[in-house]
């Protein structure tokens, strides 16, 4: 005989409401944002995502990066429910599916996604009641003065600057007050003081509890605004994780060194993939915990000018796995969980 | 159903106010009654010309004939026009051959002993193309006796289409008719009683009031029979056109821009789809609006309220509905499969032919509504809704059952296209690249 109790479900939209429940059917609070169980898409014979896993905790800025036509935007498309899994689960706020976009998410398209010939007042509310958003002047008016916007809210789309109009895209991903985000190349069009002004928009959004998803090919970017990035390569996952779990797993520090006048590498052991770039030679470490050994050994020769780690940066980790090569691990391989 | 609705809301404004919206709605009845406005003033500015025509007689009895008729007709052509040449009011009408609306031809003769000789004919034609003739005629010897053995030739340029030819042919007629019946002994004017024509009246059909009376029948004029029908399929036509087209404009618009992709973030394709089908509606609504209260006023002002057809405005209204719908939805559809307009325009070609097909074939339907070629028409789906109302506004009685199963037909292939469309709008919507072949849109319209 189980045990009744009431439970108030409030914090979920569309169960506003005091219900009776068998505490055993309670799902635990929703703590992730977006959940992929084994997805897979695929278009004829093209896989063009291939049994993807992800989780992305609520209120976190996550990465989505990955070459053109690795799958990224097919993996964006099933979050937002245009496209429809062929097997796997794709969980979005809490529901596990729909043939509509969750009205908690706002979408910034990569590609500019404005009526032309609407002004912009009017397309930010067509925008906001789409998502159910009635009550919407506030929210628009807040966000244009914040964004510096407010002169051009009786002008046409069409007669908006590149700049502009990306930041009247942004504001119609977010005038709906969403909980989730997912915003693809924000700040393409965009100069470096409006970059910035976008940039604080979206960390004051993480501060409110919106997650975020953060697609971009500015790693640079992506390394600086995400607490963790998802990469996506033909379709596998390649990389997922905080930026320090990729780089401890993923790649391992490299050592860069300057002599006075030598210009060959001394007969000195314990390093690989050897490269001379100017007058400093880039080696791997074949044992990293063996660095100190190697500093020493470099001392000797006498004419030791530099010695530094240098931890890889996410483009490098980027390029290594989307570039071809000898060392590129086989295909379909998952390099990280 | 609110996405629906502000989808819909969105389309509707997008459609109704704009400024090309309101231009051609305006555009529209000035195009028409400037027509009208024209064809009075054209009315007002004449031209008359002088023919030169020799008249080669060999009977010897025809060139005094048309010497006293071509008399008549000049002083006439000179009574009705001013010295300019503008027509001065009045009826224009003196018979075959005779001026019309603005134009007259008056006939200068000049005899010529006949025969013709090949020589005489060369010179002739000559002088015709150096333009110092009109034309020549070449009467023979037994016109009288056998006028058909011995035809009256007519030279000149235009012979063909000539007036002067057709007035010289009934001149000529009337005299030789006259010089048989006085060779027979038959006095002219009683043939010409007897042959008087007898009118047929067109009138509509007589109906019992409530109070008992009987209603007069009313005189059917080409008004009704004619122009009333071709008016309704054109406003049919029309309406279907301006609601549809722009349609076809807004999802190229979308998927060019990727407005597309924001929207199917918001709305499933069903719900695009949808809320687009209903601002359409909505749209052809107002135009219907407009325009039927404008006709209606225009009428009553004119007097021809009568003429209105009244009982056939509801089946209008639910024949454009669905004649709205059936049409946007192929819009929509084209529209979702190409990436640019030029490439819409190749597909749409037999959308527009369904379309217009009524057009090639109203007259038959307004002389005939309840011919089977009519019956069959309007009960083709693609094209019900434009034949059935223009059988309904001929003011003849059609079987109540037929526009009932052209509803019902037009509502299943109306469902059935939607669906298709629906499909084809899903797919297309998000494609991008070079244009699918019609084959694979079928496909997608099918399998989903």
């Amino acid at each position: 005989m189980p045990t009744w109790r009431i439970v108030d479900l409030s914090k979920t939209k569309n169960l506003r409401k005091i219900w009776l429940v068998n505490p055993s059917l309670i799902r635990p609070l929703m703590t992730n944002a977006i959940e992929l169980r084994r997805v897979r898409k695929t278009f004829g014979k093209n896989v063009a995502v291939n049994d993807v896993d992800l989780t992305v905790p609520q209120g976190s800025i996550y990465g989505f990066i990955g070459p053109n036509g690795s799958g990224k935007t097919t993996t964006l498309r099933m979050i937002l429910r245009i496209f429809q899994p062929d097997s796997g689960e794709v969980v979005v706020l809490g529901r596990p599916q729909g043939d509509t976009a969750d009205d908690r998410l706002g979408y910034l398209p990569e590609e500019r996604g404005l009526y032309k010939r609407m002004k912009v007042r009017e397309l930010l509310t067509y925008y906001a009641q789409l998502k159910g958003y009635k009550d919407c002047k506030p929210e628009i008016d807040m966000w244009l003065e914040r964004l510096g916007a407010t002169v051009w809210v009786n002008k046409k789309i069409d007669s908006l600057s590149k700049g502009m109009a990306q930041k009247i895209q942004f504001i119609s991903a977010v005038v709906a007050k969403p909980e989730l985000v997912i915003l693809d190349e924000p700040f393409s069009g965009l100069d470096p003081v409006n970059m910035e002004s976008l940039r604080e928009a979206i960390l004051s959004l993480r501060e409110h509890g919106t997650t975020i998803i953060f697609s971009t090919h500015d790693m640079d970017m992506a390394e600086q605004m995400c607490d963790s990035v998802f990469m996506i390569f033909r379709g596998n996952k390649v990389l997922d994780g905080t930026m320090n779990e990729i780089r401890a797993n993923y790649a391992s520090d490299r050592v860069r060194v300057a002599f006075g006048q030598q210009r060959e590498w001394p007969d000195i052991s314990g390093v690989e993939q050897l490269q001379a770039k100017g007058r400093y030679f880039d080696a791997q470490l074949v044992d990293p915990s063996r660095s100190q050994e190697l500093l020493q050994q470099l001392v000797q020769t006498g004419d030791l000018q530099h010695f530094e780690i240098v931890k890889p940066s996410l483009h490098d980790i980027f390029v290594s796995i989307a570039k071809p090569s000898e060392n590129q691990p086989e295909e379909n391989e998952e390099l990280v969980a | 159903m609110n996405k629906i609705l502000t989808i819909a809301l969105r389309e509707y404004k997008a459609m109704v106010a704009t400024k090309t919206f309101l231009l051609s709605i305006v555009m529209m009845p000035i195009l028409m009654l400037g027509g009208l406005f024209a064809i009075r003033l054209l009315n007002n500015v004449g031209e008359v010309k002088e023919r030169k025509i020799v008249v080669a007689d060999s009977s010897g009895q025809m060139y005094s004939v048309l010497e006293v008729a071509a008399a008549g007709r000049n002083t006439m052509i000179d009574e009705m026009f001013d010295e300019n040449g503008n027509p001065m009011g009045g009826d224009s009408d003196i018979g075959g051959g005779g001026p019309s609306f603005n134009k007259a031809e008056k006939f200068l003769l000049e005899k010529q002993e006949g025969p013709l000789t090949d020589e005489l004919l060369i010179e002739l034609s000559n002088k015709v193309r150096n333009q110092e003739l009109y034309g020549f005629i070449e009467i023979p010897e037994g016109i009288v006796s056998s006028p058909t053995e011995n035809p009256v030739k007519f030279y000149s340029q235009d012979s063909g289409l000539s007036p002067a030819r057709r007035w010289i042919q009934g001149v000529i007629a009337g005299a030789v008719k006259n010089e048989r019946l006085a060779n027979a002994n038959i006095d002219p004017t009683i043939v010409a009683q007897a042959s008087l024509p007898v009118q047929v009246q067109g009138l509509g059909l007589v109906s019992q009031a409530s109070d008992g009376s009987v209603t007069d029948a009313k005189e059917k004029d080409e008004l009704t029979a004619i122009f009333l029908p071709m008016g309704v399929m054109m406003l049919m036509f029309m309406i279907i056109f301006m609601a549809s087209q722009p349609m076809l404009e807004s999802v190229l618009e979308e998927k060019s821009q990727r407005i597309a992709e924001v929207l199917l973030g918001s709305a499933n394709p069903f719900q695009l789809m949808s809320g687009k089908l209903l601002g359409s509606v909505a749209g052809s609504v107002t135009i219907f609006t407009i325009y039927a209260s404008g006709i209606f006023f225009v009428a009553m002002k004119q007097g021809y309220t009568a003429s209105f057809p009244v009982a056939t405005l509801p089946w209008f209204v639910i024949f454009q509905v669905l004649g709205v719908l059936f049409y946007a939805s192929l819009f929509l559809a084209v529209g979702a499969s190409v990436t640019q307009l030029k490439e819409a325009q190749s597909m749409l070609l037999p959308v527009w032919m369904l379309l217009m097909a009524p057009m090639f074939i109203w007259i038959f339907i307004v002389q005939d509504p309840n011919g089977s070629v009519a019956t069959w028409f309007s009960l083709i789906p693609p094209v019900t809704p434009t034949t059935m109302l223009l059988r309904m506004s001929t003011g003849q009685t059609i079987p109540i059952w037929q526009p009932i199963l052209g509803f019902v037909l037009t509502s299943l292939a109306t469902v059935f296209v939607v669906m298709l469309a629906g499909r084809i709008f899903r797919v297309g919507i998000l494609w991008q690249g070079k244009t699918p072949k019609l084959s694979e849109i079928i496909r997608w319209g099918l399998r989903g």
